[in-house]
């Protein structure tokens, strides 16, 4: 039975007692606990039921290699699923509760199943559940509910997360013994530091290891000492709660850090956030992150109650919580000695398996005095006990002789211990395989050129005083390459250990009994031996066909002993077989710290123009446009989106409307060679247009296709403005650039982007001159005095302005632009002036709309990059004779692009004016869809004319523009939801083909 | 015709968060404080800066030699120029300044290659200050601020859009267009949150 | 998420400030018109695709806006050098010639 134990080592403050509840029930644990020790201390063992077959499980370990203990913690919108109770700071009040076990914990419906765990082999899923293949979702279904993890919150997050960006000069990862010299002999060089560590306490195993002296310091104050002179140094941020979980190209590293999640509710600040991700570009990292104890495999090794000698030690010395009385050791090292000899000064009673034959006599001679029984030589062949450990059968090794059983309630094992290399590992680095300490570690200084220098347990030196002095080895030599000298002189790094003598290269006792490789997965040696049987022989193979090490621990306790076992089965060496692929993330890591602020109103930025105010106060309807936030649609009272668009189509043709267009990209081009530059990006023709009038443009990409076009006013014969669409502007821009910095720097232009400075508000429909005619006296806006495709400057309602006098409706219209400072005070000027005329703002809707009735394209709707001018029917825009050969004219004659049947932008109407058709709806030659039907093009636009009384479209067909001429070849059918609706071929400009309502 | 009268107002791209009317003196109380320039003068120039007929005419129109050493700014008397690019040049002044300074270089440059715009309603500047205020900005541009030194001005990132960054007065001015001004506003004022964060009256700085 | 210095800045900068801009010294033909579709097409659409050193185009575009030349290594983005449009055919030109 598990107790607590107060002694002074403990970190836990008995005085702060906590309540919490887990599955429902209220426990006591105390400040400082985590939820694994207080749940121990409570005599809970079983915390979970395996994955696939349902079996019992209890706390394993001690910290981030965990697998079984996963929970749920908390409720609402700050439920999180699968955290480790390992990592879980108790506070008071904090409700947790188990993932698995269905339908209980008690009672598991796999562990039925588990009887007959000889069907439910590695691979079962994939030889099972494969046909017929629609039974899948079920079979999924079921499999999910069964196998347990948790579940994601389903109410929006109420806490906020963010990133924050580091410059430093020195990275450590890890605040334990070595990660803390590091970082002090870093700091006193002058250097900029920072630690990380994902504890809530700086000290990694030195914690656990109380009893431990460096110098003449008992553990603990040591580290004491060091942290005050960090935390005294200016140079020097440390950061507890901290996990770094990926290292990326040239030491940019990810940390996140828990910033309030091991606060009671009520003391969590609303203005801090829950998490908080680090990006950490560093000179130098320093990876101090130290290693885990790995089990040893044995028969029925999964029962709660068993788990590594270093969670043991760590529950007793760190936490005062003791997990048993009566203790069975199994170990193939030394390392778990001192651990032992605590435990047993502690008062538990121990049984030292040890699998080697001879002990290093210091520690016999100890052992002895402290009452421990010691077998050397023997092994565990299982653990006895249905739901928890009872005892344990031993076996001699050397003759797999089974011996008597013996009574425990807690089974703690050893086989050495696995470096934390992942993070080295990330970025491409590889782990060697050293027989001597029998793991696999990364070299000190080996990427020291790439700035990565590696201390302590993860470079495979596990004494203290050894890796002690070999770190600072480590960062002299770091610091000599930086020109600059360690200074140590201080510093004693003596111990009391007793040197180890060499370790047993032993992974797993065998046994007929069950006996687990990976808990979280529920992978068991017979498992890897079927998929080395089934011929797998890579390890990468073996690690997806069985799961080992998949899931949240990422086999972090299981993965040395799974490519151990699958060398022994393979006839291989470990090294031979080496390791699976580390990646990041290291630990789990939240979608909330992953997004930070990039959430709600900061999600993406949303550009707006000085207009703004103006369309809320109008009750826009807003849709995306690229960034910008475009007015789509201004609803009336009761109005939806057809009737508002109907009733803006009809003021703007019938009377006048108004449109905020400052979203259009626009650049200033100026220079000598101005004319020269547009003839190359442009189709058209720039050498005749003369200042004070503008042109359409359409630019091309290289392979021939439609990329951006809008009108280009000659401001003089030096000075352009070229307005883009919305949604390409930034990617005109850089193109521009491109080509004049890349293949004619000797044209003299420069460009500027302007589109920000502008406001352009569209005065559209025939009575827009009248409401311009009110605001602006100093512009002559008759007929022949101020021509379609002309611009003026002047002044609107006493504001300089530029006018443009060009349509994108087919209309008359005046596009104003104004200092976007003055853009709001404008727009409200010109609605006023234009209120006895019933002047309606319409939004991006009824643009396109109005354009469609015209017959004019809208770039990325009826193109889609594989567009040509020619399938555009825009041949008149575009220029062949110009002397230089403009961007994308060669591929406009590559065999492909000058076919005349390819699919062409035609107008499309229904039968029944009424019917709107679907834009993307596939277009076919009938109405029999019996396969196979060819595909002849498919609708970009579609809309309801109200000005017309009914609907149109455009789209495109194979031999459009042939077809619309032929009577008797006219008919396509459109396939949309099931149905195929005929459609006559026709013009996309659908009135006013001759332009007579412009040129009033 | 002609007896048109009006009132034009001007409005600063951060016009809607009515920060005029929840400026603050500034003090130790907060950890951030900022606050909008609103309405300043920005010109954009062009030019080749190894064309010493650009260099010295544009010196001559400003009273200041041009910055032209990576990333620097000066200080003149009417205000600041940010070198940006090479070959491009961010002039800062009062509003009222704008257009005399406008009218200046291109009255200089006729006839050599150049391009010198009035991008005044495009730009607008937020001044950062406070104990925190590197801190804050830390969290918002991935630009070492320790590498940014008095005189230089860098254009970096800023969340998911772009700024022009400097040190000013114990502080940072940050630069940036009009239609991202909403954006960027409200992922200083998300980022400062935990540093606490005040609207400044930043008086004469 | 490497650090490139840009050559105009004169400084590292983080990835982030930049775009890619495709593989450097792609030439446009000085002729299209005489340029047969298969040439053409080389020229629109064969890039290389090396796993090791690539000479490639990159634009600091929340920087100075210049796009400039950047020797990478594909297969672990260690990257030997950055110049400028000018600086960049000299250098490339050196290491073709050892070739």
């Amino acid at each position: 039975m598990s107790s607590r134990v107060i002694h002074k080592h403990s970190r836990v403050d008995f005085s702060k007692p906590l309540s919490f509840t887990f599955d429902g029930k209220i426990y006591q644990g105390f400040a400082g606990d985590t939820l694994a020790s207080a749940l121990l201390a409570n005599g809970v063992k079983t915390i979970a039921r395996s994955f696939k077959y349902g079996r019992p499980r209890g706390i394993v370990g001690a910290w981030a290699e965990e697998p079984n203990a996963l929970v749920q913690v908390d409720v609402g919108a700050r439920t999180t699923p699968d955290l480790k109770a390992t990592q879980v700071e108790l506070y008071d009040g904090l409700v947790a509760a188990r993932t698995s076990g269905w339908p209980s914990l008690a009672f598991d419906l796999k562990s039925l199943g588990g009887r007959f765990s000889r069907f439910m082999p590695a691979g079962f899923y994939y030889k099972t559940f494969k046909w017929p293949n629609k039974f899948w979702p079920i079979y999924e279904n079921i499999i999910r509910r069964a196998a347990g993890y948790g579940k994601s919150p389903i109410e929006p997050d109420t806490e906020t997360y963010d990133h924050k960006h580091h410059h430093v000069d020195v990275l450590v990862v890890g605040g334990g013994a070595n990660g803390l010299l590091s970082a002090l002999l870093a700091a006193r060089s002058g250097l900029k530091v920072l630690l990380v560590d994902d504890q809530s306490e700086l000290g990694g195993y030195l914690l656990s290891m109380p009893n431990v002296t460096i110098g003449n310091l008992y553990a603990r104050d040591w580290v004491a000492k060091i942290i005050t002179e960090l935390s005294n140094s200016p140079n020097v941020t440390l950061l507890e709660r901290t996990t770094a979980f990926a290292l990326h190209d040239m030491n940019m590293i990810q940390a996140v850090e828990l910033v309030q999640d091991h606060l009671p509710h009520h003391e969590r600040k609303p203005e801090q956030r829950r998490e908080r991700m680090h990006r950490i570009r560093a000179k130098q990292v320093i990876l101090a992150t130290g290693a885990f104890e790995r089990p040893l495999v044995f028969g029925n090794n999964d029962l709660p109650g068993i788990m590594t000698v270093s969670a043991l030690t760590t529950y007793f010395n760190r936490y005062g919580v003791s997990c048993g009385k009566n203790a069975i050791i199994l170990t193939s090292n030394d390392l778990a000695y001192q651990g032992v000899a605590d435990l047993a000064e502690g008062g538990m009673n121990i049984t030292l398996i040890d699998t080697r034959a001879n002990i290093n006599p210091l520690w016999a001679a100890r052992f002895a005095k402290l009452g421990v029984t010691i077998y050397p030589g023997y092994g565990i062949d299982q653990a006895l006990g249905s739901n928890a450990v009872t005892g344990a059968k031993l076996v001699k090794l050397d003759s797999i002789k089974m011996s008597a059983s013996i009574n425990c309630d807690i089974i703690a094992s050893s086989g050495g211990l696995s470096p934390t290399v992942h993070l080295f590992c990330h970025d491409g680095g590889r782990p060697q395989w050293k027989d001597n300490v029998l793991a696999f570690v990364v070299s000190a200084t080996g990427r020291a050129n790439a700035g990565i220098y590696c201390v302590g347990a993860v470079t495979g030196v596990f004494g203290l005083q050894e890796s002690l002095s070999a770190t600072c080895e480590t960062i002299t030599e770091m610091l000599a390459a930086l020109n600059k000298k360690v200074e140590s002189d201080d510093l004693s790094f003596n111990t009391d250990e007793i040197n180890c003598s060499p370790a047993h290269a032993i992974f797993r006792i065998p046994t007929t009994a069950k006996a687990f490789v990976d808990f979280q997965n529920d992978v068991a040696v017979t498992d890897v031996e079927l998929a080395v049987r089934e011929n797998y022989r890579s390890i990468e193979h073996i690690k997806r066909y069985t799961a080992l090490g998949f899931g949240t621990d990422q086999g972090k306790l299981s993965n040395v002993n799974g490519f151990a076992i699958a060398a022994e089965m393979l006839g291989k060496t470990i090294p031979e077989v080496g390791t699976t692929t580390y990646r990041p993330a290291y630990t789990p890591v939240s979608f909330g710290a992953l997004a930070g602020a990039h959430v709600g109103d900061t999600f993406e930025p949303r550009r707006y123009t000085a207009i703004q105010a103006a369309h809320n106060s109008r009750n826009a309807s807003y849709e995306t446009v690229g960034q910008w936030m475009r007015p789509w649609y201004f609803p009336k009272p009761v109005e939806d989106i057809h009737a508002a668009v109907n009733r803006e189509c009809l003021a703007a043709r019938n009377n006048v409307g108004i449109l905020d267009a400052s979203t259009l990209g626009k650049i200033d081009i100026r220079g000598k060679d101005v004319r020269e530059f547009l003839n190359r990006i442009y189709t058209n023709a720039w050498n005749q247009l003369a200042p004070g009038k503008c042109r359409y443009g359409l630019m091309l990409n290289e392979a021939g296709m439609v990329m951006d076009d809008g009108v280009t006013a000659c401001i003089s014969d030096t000075h352009f403005l070229m307005t883009t669409t919305t949604g390409g502007a930034a990617g005109v821009m850089s193109w521009l650039e491109k080509w004049h910095q890349t293949e004619w720097p000797e044209l003299e232009v420069y460009m500027t982007s302007v589109t920000d400075h502008w406001t352009t508000a569209a005065l559209v429909g025939p009575k827009s001159r009248e409401v311009l005619a009110k605001l602006c006296s100093d512009i002559d806006l008759s007929k022949d005095a101020f021509k379609f495709m002309d611009w003026r400057d002047g002044t609107v309602a006493g504001v300089p302005a530029r006018v443009f006098r060009i349509s994108f409706s087919g209309e008359l219209a005046y596009e104003i632009n104004v200092d976007a400072s003055y853009g709001h005070y404008v727009w409200e000027e010109l609605l006023k002036a234009g209120a006895e005329f019933g002047i309606t703002p319409y939004g991006t809707e009824t643009m396109h709309v109005l354009r469609a009735e015209k017959g004019f394209i809208i770039v990325g709707q009826e193109t889609d990059g594989s567009v040509t001018p020619f399938d555009l029917d825009m041949a008149w825009a575009v220029s062949m004779k110009k002397p230089y050969s403009f961007i994308g004219k060669r591929s406009l004659a590559r065999s492909d692009t000058a076919r005349t049947d390819r699919k062409q932008l035609v107008g499309l109407l229904t039968d029944d004016p009424n019917f709107v058709l679907k834009e993307g709806a596939q277009l076919i030659n009938s109405d029999n869809i019996t396969p196979p039907v060819p595909m002849l093009g498919h609708v970009t636009s579609s809309y309801y004319s109200a000005f017309l009384g009914r609907s149109i479209a455009m789209g495109f067909v194979i031999d459009g523009i042939k077809r619309r001429s032929d009577e008797g070849n006219n008919i396509v059918y459109a396939w949309a939801d099931g149905k195929a609706v005929k459609v006559k071929i026709a013009s996309s400009v659908f009135f006013d083909a001759e332009g007579a309502r412009h040129d009033v | 015709m002609s007896n048109l009268t009006f009132n034009p107002v001007m409005q600063s791209p951060l016009h809607h968060f009515n920060l005029k009317t929840k400026q603050q003196h500034v003090d130790g109380s907060k950890g951030v404080w900022a606050n909008e320039m609103p309405l300043l003068g920005y010109i954009s120039l062009r030019g080749n800066a190894q064309n010493a007929l650009f260099t010295k005419a544009a010196k001559k129109a400003l009273g200041f030699a041009l910055p032209i050493l990576p990333c620097s700014l000066i200080s003149t008397s009417w205000g600041c120029i940010y070198l940006l690019s090479p070959d491009e040049w961010l002039l800062v002044c009062d509003r009222e300044l704008r257009t005399e300074l406008q009218q200046k270089l291109e009255a200089a440059l006729v006839g050599i290659h150049s391009q010198v715009i009035d991008n005044s309603g495009g730009f607008t500047t937020v001044f950062v200050q406070g104990k925190n205020a590197s801190d804050v900005l830390h969290h918002c541009t991935v630009y070492d601020l320790n590498a940014l030194t008095i005189g230089k001005v860098v254009g970096t990132t800023f969340g998911k859009t772009s700024v022009f960054l400097h040190q000013h007065n114990n502080g940072y001015k940050v630069i940036f267009r009009r239609s991202f001004a909403d954006y960027i506003w409200r992922y200083l004022e998300r980022s400062a949150l935990p540093y606490d964060f005040g609207i400044a009256n930043l008086g004469s700085s | 998420m490497f650090v490139i210095n840009c050559p105009h800045c004169n400084e590292p900068r983080e990835e982030e400030e930049f775009h890619y801009e495709g593989e450097a010294f792609i030439a446009r033909p000085a002729e299209p018109e005489t340029q047969t579709d298969a040439e053409w097409g080389d020229y629109l659409f064969m890039k290389k695709n090396p796993k090791g050193w690539h000479w490639e185009m990159w634009g600091h575009s929340a920087g100075c806006r210049k796009l400039f030349v950047v020797k990478r290594n594909t297969a672990n983005h260690a990257i030997d050098g950055a110049w400028t449009l000018t600086e960049a055919r000299a250098a490339y030109d050196a290491e073709m010639a050892k070739i």
